[in-house]
C-alpha cells in the first residue's frame, strides 16, 4: 500500500520519496491496466474502448509533465500528436521502413519542435501562455494543410492495410490494446522519474513561483523547455500509435483542439493534475463515459455527449480541486490518517 | 594593488523614464561582513537590491562580485556563485512542503534526493522550522515564511545573504530570534546585506550603515556615526523647526 500523501506523510523525518520507492507503484498500477485487458480479453469492443482510454491516458500523462508538474497549461500539445502522425505516415509510406522505427525519430522531431515554439511562447505566463499555444495549433494547421506532401493536405492520409508485426497492423483488438498498454507504461515510468528528480522539483518550482525559482539558482526557461521536450515526445509517439491504429488521418483531425489538445488537458484535470496517476484514472473515466454518450445521445440530441462532458468538468473544478486523485488522497488521509 | 572587493557597487544607477530609482550609487561590502540599507519609503533600497541579484539590469555603473563584473548575469546565475536573497513580500513555493522548499535550494549542489534532503533539514535546523518540514508552506505563518526564505536561501550555501525587510510584520520574539540566526551564520562566514527599518535591528547588526535617499547615497559609516547624522533625521523625520 503506496502513501496515501506523499507530501505532509513523510516516511522518516528527512525521508523523501525517491523513485526506488515510487517504481514498484508504479510497476504495479501498470500491471493493474494489463489485468483489465486480461478480464475483457474475449470482448473486442470493451478492448477497443481499453485501447482508446490507454492511449489517452499515456497522452495525458505526457502533457501533466509540463501543464501539471511545470503549470505550463499547454492546449498546443496535438500539435506533437500530429508531428508523430506525418512522421511514421511518411517514414512508413514513402520509405517503405518499419513504424516501429519511426518511434524513435517521431519523438526527436516532437521534442525538437517542442523546443523550439515554446521558446518564444514561455515569455507568457498563465492564460496569455494557454491562448498562444491555441493559436499556434492553428497556425500550424494551416501549414499542414499547404505543404500536403508531407501530410496528405485536406485529403489526409490512408495507410493500406497490410497485416503484420513488423507493419505495427494487427486483425484482434487485443494487439492494440497491449500496444496502447506498452505506450501507457513508458509515459507512466517517465513521469514517476521526472517526478523523483530534480528536474520534477524545479518543475514544481517554477509552477509556484518563478521569481523564487531564479533565487534559488534555477534556469526558469531552461527547466521549462526541457519538460515540454520530454512531454512533445512522448506525446509524438503517442501520434505514431494512433496514425497506425486509426490508418486513415486528416490534419483537421489530428491538430484538433477540442478531440486532442483540450482533451488530454482535461483529462490530466479531472484525473488529478500533476499527479503521477492522475491522468490515467481521468481517462479510465472520460474515455468510456465518452464513448457511452455518444453511442446513447450523439444520434438523437447531437452535441448532447459534450454538454455532459461539460458537466463533469464543471463538477471536478467546483468540487475536486485536485482531481479524483486529490479527493482520493484526503479520503484515504482522513480514513488512515496517522497524523494528529 | 589593493585586492578587489567582496561586493563592488560602483556608480551605479537605474532610471525608470524619467525617474532616477537608484542614482550613481557606491559602496562595497567586505568578506563576511554584515551592511544595513536604511533609508524612508520609496528611497530605492529595493531596487538596489534588484540590480544585485540580477532582477533588474542597472542603466549604467558596475556590480563587481570578487572583482568579476557580474551586471549581464542573470539572477539564476548569480545565486549560483552565492548570491542567496529574500523578497520584501515573501515568496514561498506554496504548493510543496516546507522539506521541498528548502530542497529547490539544496539542488543547487546536490543532485540526489536525499542528499538534498539531508541539507534542506540541516537549514531547516538553522531557522528552527524543523517541526513543520512535512507541512505545505502555504500553511505557514508570516514569521514561518520569512524564515522558509531565509533556509531556501541558506540550503544554497550562498557568500552572501540579502534580507529584505525581512523583520516587517514579526513580533518581538520572532525578530530576536532572526537576529541570533543572522549572528550565528554570519560568524560562519556568511556576509548579510540587509534592507531593514527597525533601527534597533540595524544596531544589533551592522558595524556599517549605509543611508538611501531619493536614489542616491546620503550617508555611510558605523550605526553610531550614521543614525545621529542630522541629515539622515532630516531624510526620515523632515525638518525640524528650530
Amino acid at each position: 500500500m503506496s502513501n496515501p500523501d506523499t507530501r505532509s506523510a513523510a516516511p522518516a523525518r528527512t525521508g523523501v520519496r525517491t523513485l526506488r520507492h515510487e517504481l514498484p507503484v508504479t510497476l504495479g498500477v501498470i500491471a493493474a491496466a494489463g489485468a483489465l485487458i486480461a478480464v475483457f480479453s474475449g470482448d473486442s469492443f470493451t478492448l477497443n474502448i481499453l485501447a482508446t482510454a490507454f492511449l489517452f491516458a499515456g497522452l495525458a500523462t505526457a502533457w501533466n509533465i509540463i501543464g501539471g508538474l511545470g503549470g505550463q497549461f499547454s492546449l498546443g500539445h496535438s500539435v506533437f500528436f500530429a508531428i508523430g502522425a506525418f512522421t511514421v505516415a511518411n517514414i512508413y509510406l514513402k520509405l517503405q521502413i518499419s513504424p516501429w522505427l519511426a518511434i524513435v525519430p517521431a519523438a526527436v522531431f516532437s521534442a525538437l519542435l517542442g523546443a523550439l515554439i515554446s521558446w518564444p511562447v514561455f515569455r507568457l505566463r498563465g492564460p496569455f501562455f494557454a491562448i498562444a499555444t491555441m493559436a499556434m495549433t492553428e497556425v500550424l494547421l494551416s501549414l499542414s494543410l499547404y505543404f500536403d506532401t508531407f501530410t496528405g493536405g485536406s485529403r489526409g492520409i490512408s495507410i493500406p492495410f497490410r497485416l503484420g508485426v513488423q507493419n505495427m497492423i494487427f486483425r484482434d483488438r487485443m494487439s492494440y490494446a497491449l500496444l496502447m498498454l506498452g505506450f501507457l507504461a513508458i509515459c507512466l515510468l517517465v513521469m514517476a522519474a521526472v517526478t523523483r528528480s530534480r528536474l520534477g522539483y524545479a518543475l514544481q518550482a517554477v509552477r509556484d513561483n518563478e521569481d523564487a525559482a531564479l533565487a534559488a539558482g534555477i534556469d526558469v526557461l531552461r527547466t521549462k523547455l526541457t519538460g515540454m521536450a520530454i512531454s512533445a515526445a512522448l506525446t509524438g509517439v503517442g501520434g505514431v500509435l494512433y496514425m497506425m491504429y486509426v490508418r486513415v488521418a486528416d490534419p483537421p483531425t489530428l491538430f484538433s483542439l477540442f478531440d486532442i489538445g483540450v482533451k488530454i488537458a482535461l483529462i490530466a484535470l479531472i484525473g488529478g493534475i500533476g499527479t503521477v496517476y492522475g491522468p490515467l484514472l481521468g481517462a479510465l473515466l472520460i474515455v468510456p463515459l465518452e464513448n457511452y454518450l455518444r453511442a446513447e445521445l450523439g444520434g438523437s440530441v447531437p452535441g448532447a455527449n459534450l454538454i455532459v462532458l461539460g458537466v463533469v468538468l464543471m463538477l471536478t473544478a467546483l468540487f475536486l480541486r485536485h482531481g479524483v486523485m486529490g479527493a482520493l488522497r484526503a479520503g484515504a488521509l482522513r480514513l488512515f490518517g496517522a497524523r494528529a | 594593488m589593493t585586492p578587489a572587493p567582496f561586493l563592488g557597487i560602483e556608480n551605479v544607477s537605474r532610471h525608470f523614464g524619467g525617474l532616477r530609482a537608484v542614482d550613481e550609487v557606491s559602496f562595497t561590502v567586505s568578506r563576511g561582513e554584515i551592511v544595513s540599507i536604511i533609508g524612508p519609503n520609496g528611497a530605492g533600497k529595493t531596487t538596489l537590491f534588484n540590480l544585485l541579484t540580477g532582477q533588474l539590469q542597472p542603466s549604467s555603473g558596475t556590480v563587481r562580485f570578487e572583482g568579476r563584473d557580474i551586471g549581464s548575469l542573470r539572477p539564476n546565475e548569480r545565486a549560483r556563485l552565492g548570491f542567496g536573497r529574500t523578497f520584501q513580500i515573501s515568496q514561498t513555493l506554496t504548493s510543496m512542503s516546507v522539506l521541498e522548499n528548502g530542497m529547490v535550494g539544496a539542488f543547487m549542489h546536490e543532485r540526489s534526493l536525499p542528499g538534498a534532503a539531508a541539507r534542506a533539514a540541516e537549514a531547516l535546523e538553522m531557522v528552527g522550522l524543523s517541526k513543520r518540514a512535512g507541512d505545505r508552506a502555504g500553511s505557514l505563518t508570516l514569521g514561518e515564511r520569512r524564515r522558509l526564505e531565509v533556509a531556501r536561501a541558506l540550503a544554497m550555501k550562498p557568500q552572501i545573504v540579502l534580507l529584505d525587510e525581512v523583520m516587517a510584520g514579526l513580533n518581538q520574539t520572532e525578530v530576536r530570534e532572526i537576529i541570533d540566526m543572522v549572528h550565528a551564520l554570519n560568524a560562519a562566514g556568511v556576509a548579510f546585506l540587509v534592507i531593514e527599518h527597525n533601527l534597533k535591528v540595524v544596531r544589533a547588526f551592522s558595524r556599517r550603515v549605509v543611508v538611501i535617499n531619493r536614489g542616491r547615497l546620503l550617508k555611510q559609516g558605523t550605526a553610531d556615526e550614521v543614525l545621529g547624522d542630522p541629515q539622515v533625521i532630516e531624510a526620515y523625520v523632515g525638518k525640524t523647526r528650530s
